[in-house]
């Protein structure tokens, strides 16, 4: 082979490897300009119209028609977690709100992703929801975010 | 084939005819045919079109399932096929073709190299090719595949141009097909017979203001070695089999500029030439029914994604409404007008051509196929003013998906948030109708010249021409009635 042949093999190589670690690299936030701070806990949650669901999984284009994801009624998170949100829609315009935070309601148009951020600093039930009439199903479209504290502070807070 | 060289009564000679300009940009720019000769020029254009194409795939595996916001649909199905059917068809030939991605896996393959030329001996070739080289049937060496292919997709184009796993799935199997096809068949057989794409391009390239010809076809007679066709140590073997002594069309040529690396003489240029004037010979029923199903689609998606018929739209749009009845109605309804409607109202005009004009030195079949070129340019620009509000009224979901190209959340140039915003919708009627009448006037034009080739009595040819020409202006006025109501 000729060095102009391995240089031009090696440029294909490049693009179909080099396109995927690229990508991956940036979903796992390492290109991120400003990273998110240390102990910060990242919850994607994905919202879908038919079926009225949030999931945690990826909805994406090869599994999107083929599969309904799992719904996630409950998230745990720690008292003092620092917690970025990056909300999706799968299909349609939704919104999500956490009305005892007053955060929110926040777009999340279709086939973007928002972040929304908050500190749970204290024990409790954090009800989300979708604060849009996105669908037959807009009413399934909640769950809530429990907040724990360690065994010795727990306490049942009212947000 | 009735062209001038033919003897029967009435039958001018080509010669005679005034011949259109024609400009050679090798010999204005020399530096551009150093640039195609070099061996990497294909690889260099070809290269970032793979790296997006990969992208795209990607993006329809793993990026969001919404159409408007992944790269792959407003990329594709927007940018890519108004840049297409709008500049690259009319004014690039088959450029696409140079630098397309589809076929690489399979050269690279069934070439065992991806920059340089090998020689040695494969049948038919002065280059050593990998696979088992076998001739594709003559049977299939038309573009009827294509013409059944492009139809089935466009009767799919609901779900095509609106979910991207779907395009991914099409794409997909076109480049395992076109992968297996190198290692079986010699040369670019997907390319030739079997894409889709590839179709229309060979159909529309004839109006191309571009084209790729030897200098001097005497030259070539004289040439022993015919290395455009057979390949030399510079050059492959013309992937799309074409002689350039005998090549007097854009049809079947991929403008991969292998013969111009390849030619001894150095007799092959790229020119320059009018829209829609050189290429006026259509040799088969094959390519009369491209233009048929082409101009039938661009008419049917008119009608579906632009018009206000909410009852079709439902019908067209299977994986939404999941009217099955609806979208059979739609499909068998969208292949009669293209392959027996539409074809027979052009029949029928040939017909009452051959009567109103007393044609008898002209056979029906010659006359059909002769003046089936008005519905070239009638298609292509029909096609390009359907186009001309898809890029105007959603370009802007372009911009976003340029920043954030799998809905994950990205922002690489800021324009990830911007919003849907129609460009001048306003102006698109005003766009559309001139390159509507523009069709008209090519269409009309070139089968006048057609004409001429045909007939030596101004009378016989005038009348010849009123029938088809109804048919054209009807052609026309249905689009405009769609476009403008």
């Amino acid at each position: 082979m000729t060095a102009k042949e391995i240089a031009g093999v090696l440029g294909v190589v490049l693009v179909l490897v080099g396109l995927p670690l690229l990508l991956r690299a940036w979903q796992a936030g390492a290109l991120l300009e400003t990273p998110y701070p240390p102990g910060t806990r990242i919850i994607t949650l994905t919202a879908v119209a038919d079926g009225g669901i949030w999931t945690k999984e990826d909805v994406v284009g090869h599994n999107y028609w083929r599969r309904t994801p799992t719904r996630v009624n409950e998230i745990e998170v720690n008292q003092g977690d620092h917690i970025v949100l990056r909300l999706h829609s799968a299909d349609v315009l939704h919104s999500f709100a956490i009305p005892v935070l007053r955060l929110g309601p926040v777009d999340v148009p279709a086939g973007h992703t928002v972040e929304l951020e908050f500190d749970a600093d204290r024990t409790g039930v954090l009800t989300f929801l979708c604060w849009q009439m996105c669908s037959p199903e807009h009413p399934k479209l909640r769950g809530h975010f429990l907040v724990k504290g360690s065994e010795s502070e727990e306490e049942d807070d009212e947000w | 084939m009735a062209t001038a060289t033919q003897t029967q009564q009435g039958f001018v000679p080509v010669e005679a005819l005034e011949k259109p300009w024609r400009f050679d940009l090798f010999r204005r720019w020399p530096w551009l045919k150093r640039l195609v000769r070099m061996r990497s020029f294909q690889y260099f254009l070809l290269l970032p079109n793979l790296f997006m194409f990969y992208l795209f795939l990607i993006a329809g595996l793993f990026g969001t399932p919404v159409g408007s916001s992944n790269i792959i649909i407003m990329y594709v199905w927007i940018l890519w096929w108004f840049v297409l059917i709008a500049v690259m068809m009319p004014f690039g030939s088959r450029i696409w073709c140079t630098m397309c991605p589809l076929p690489f896996f399979g050269d690279w393959l069934q070439r065992g190299a991806v920059i340089k030329v090998r020689s040695g001996k494969s049948p038919g070739t002065n280059n050593k090719f990998f696979g088992l080289h076998k001739r594709w049937p003559k049977k299939l060496s038309n573009i009827w595949l294509q013409n059944f292919g492009f139809l089935l997709l466009a009767t799919f184009s609901a779900l095509l141009v609106t979910r991207p796993i779907v395009s991914v799935i099409v794409f997909g199997i076109m480049i395992v097909v076109a992968t297996g096809l190198a290692l079986i068949y010699r040369l670019r057989t997907f390319c030739n017979y079997v894409c889709p794409i590839s179709g229309f391009l060979s159909l529309y390239a004839m109006t191309a203001t571009l084209e790729l010809r030897s200098t001097d076809k005497d030259e070539c007679l004289k040439c022993t070695t015919k290395s455009c066709i057979r390949g030399s140590e510079d050059g492959w073997a013309c992937p799309w089999n074409v002689y350039m002594g005998k090549l007097d069309r854009n049809n079947y040529c991929g403008l991969c500029f292998e013969c111009v690396k390849s030619c001894p003489n150095d007799n092959i240029s790229l020119f320059v030439r009018p829209f829609a004037t050189s290429d006026i010979v259509i040799r088969g029923y094959d390519e009369v029914w491209k233009a048929s199903i082409m101009l039938v689609l661009a008419f049917s998606y008119s009608v579906v994604l632009l018009g206000p018929y909410g009852q079709l739209k439902d019908w067209a749009n299977i994986s939404e409404v999941g009217n099955w009845g609806g979208f059979g109605l739609y499909a068998i309804g969208q292949a009669l007008l293209a392959l027996v409607v539409f074809p027979g109202l052009y029949y029928l005009s040939i017909r009452l051509a051959k009567w109103y004009a007393k044609i008898d030195n002209v056979s029906t079949k010659e006359l059909f196929l002769r003046y089936a070129y008005m519905l070239v340019p009638m298609g292509l620009l029909a096609w390009i003013a359907f186009s001309v509000p898809l890029i105007m009224i959603n370009g802007s979901y372009i911009i976003s998906v340029t920043s954030d190209p799998m809905g994950w959340g990205m922002d690489l140039f800021g324009t990830a948030h911007f919003p849907w915003t129609p460009f001048w919708p306003e102006w698109v009627p005003f766009i559309q109708v001139p390159i509507l009448l523009a069709g008209f006037y090519y269409g009309v034009r070139g089968i006048h010249k057609v004409g001429r080739q045909l007939f030596s009595d101004p009378v016989q040819l005038h009348r010849s021409l009123v029938p088809p020409t109804a048919l054209l202006l009807g052609v026309t006025l249905v689009f405009m009635k769609l476009f403008i109501g």
